[in-house]
């Protein structure tokens, strides 16, 4: 079993190393944001505000493109699409989903450092939803990393 | 047993990265401040004290490795060149003095090798 493990074709790999830098500059990003917004959500400033926003756009977005583009690649070669297992399952939804609260952690920040700028606010409930919003991302993601590395059946 | 300690290994790795990513935002500019730095060096420092650990672990527990694999002393010492810069890194930050900027890409450069590593295994 342990030795099976330790068994991969060599042409995996390139899908696999995307998939991971993509996975882990993902996870990177969202805890930049997580834990820089918490602080600006207690009276940070606004470049704070906007590092969260540029921090989704520009890292967390087209990692994630990356994670999910080379995980396609590689349920190709591993012929992992027809009749997919738990794990598969598992990182496909997870990742679907966690776009969407992407695309809506991005906005909120976007508009959170917007309103700040022109107001001086603090970027108030915004920057909560924010911090909220990569929170139950991370969660879902660590999951997802167990479900990839255990792959439960 | 095995699919708990590779995943933690692989969550130690995501905690290392992790710290790169955070890093490379201040060294390209950014001011997450205080706080956020200190998560990122707690971080680096579980998620660097987590591979090493689970990682020799691994290797004894899995039958195919060895702990004298050329593959897996490559990466003891590529992870040795990841902890010194990091180390150095957020030392020369909280200082303000010195490279901070070309050390933490050296140090991002050794943790991309790591995984490079962890993938190819090569020879193994």
């Amino acid at each position: 079993m342990t030795v099976l493990a330790a068994i991969r074709p060599d042409d995996w790999n390139p899908p696999l190393f995307l998939h991971l830098v993509g996975a882990m500059t993902l996870v990177g990003a969202l805890l930049l944001v997580a834990v820089s917004l918490a602080g600006a959500a207690r009276g940070g400033s606004v470049a704070t505000l906007r590092l969260g926003f540029r921090g989704l756009l520009f890292a967390a977005l087209p990692a994630w493109i990356v994670m999910r583009i080379s995980a396609e690649w590689l349920a190709s070669k591993e012929n992992v699409n027809e009749d997919s297992p738990a794990w598969v399952d598992i990182g496909y939804m997870t990742s679907d989903t966690s776009l969407l609260l992407l695309i809506a952690a991005t906005v909120c920040a976007g508009l959170a450092a917007r309103r700040a700028g022109r107001d001086q606010a603090q970027g108030g409930g915004l920057s909560v939803a924010v911090v909220v919003l990569t929170a139950i991302t991370l969660i879902a993601y660590v999951v997802v990393i167990w479900a990839m590395t255990t792959k439960p059946t | 047993m095995y699919d708990w300690l590779l995943f933690l290994h692989v969550l130690a790795a995501f905690m290392v990265a992790a710290t790169a990513v955070m890093y490379s935002a201040v060294a390209l500019g950014a001011s997450p401040g205080g706080p956020t730095i200190r998560v990122a060096d707690a971080v680096w420092n579980v998620g660097g004290l987590g591979t090493l650990i689970l990682g020799i672990w691994l290797a004894l527990y899995v039958d195919g490795y060895e702990i004298w694999d050329g593959w897996i002393l490559g990466a003891i010492v590529v992870w040795v060149i990841a902890m010194g810069t990091g180390e150095r890194a957020r030392v020369q930050l909280a200082e303000g003095v010195g490279n901070f900027t070309a050390l933490h890409w050296v140090r991002t450069v050794a943790v991309v090798g790591l995984l490079v590593l962890m993938v190819w295994k090569p020879g193994a």
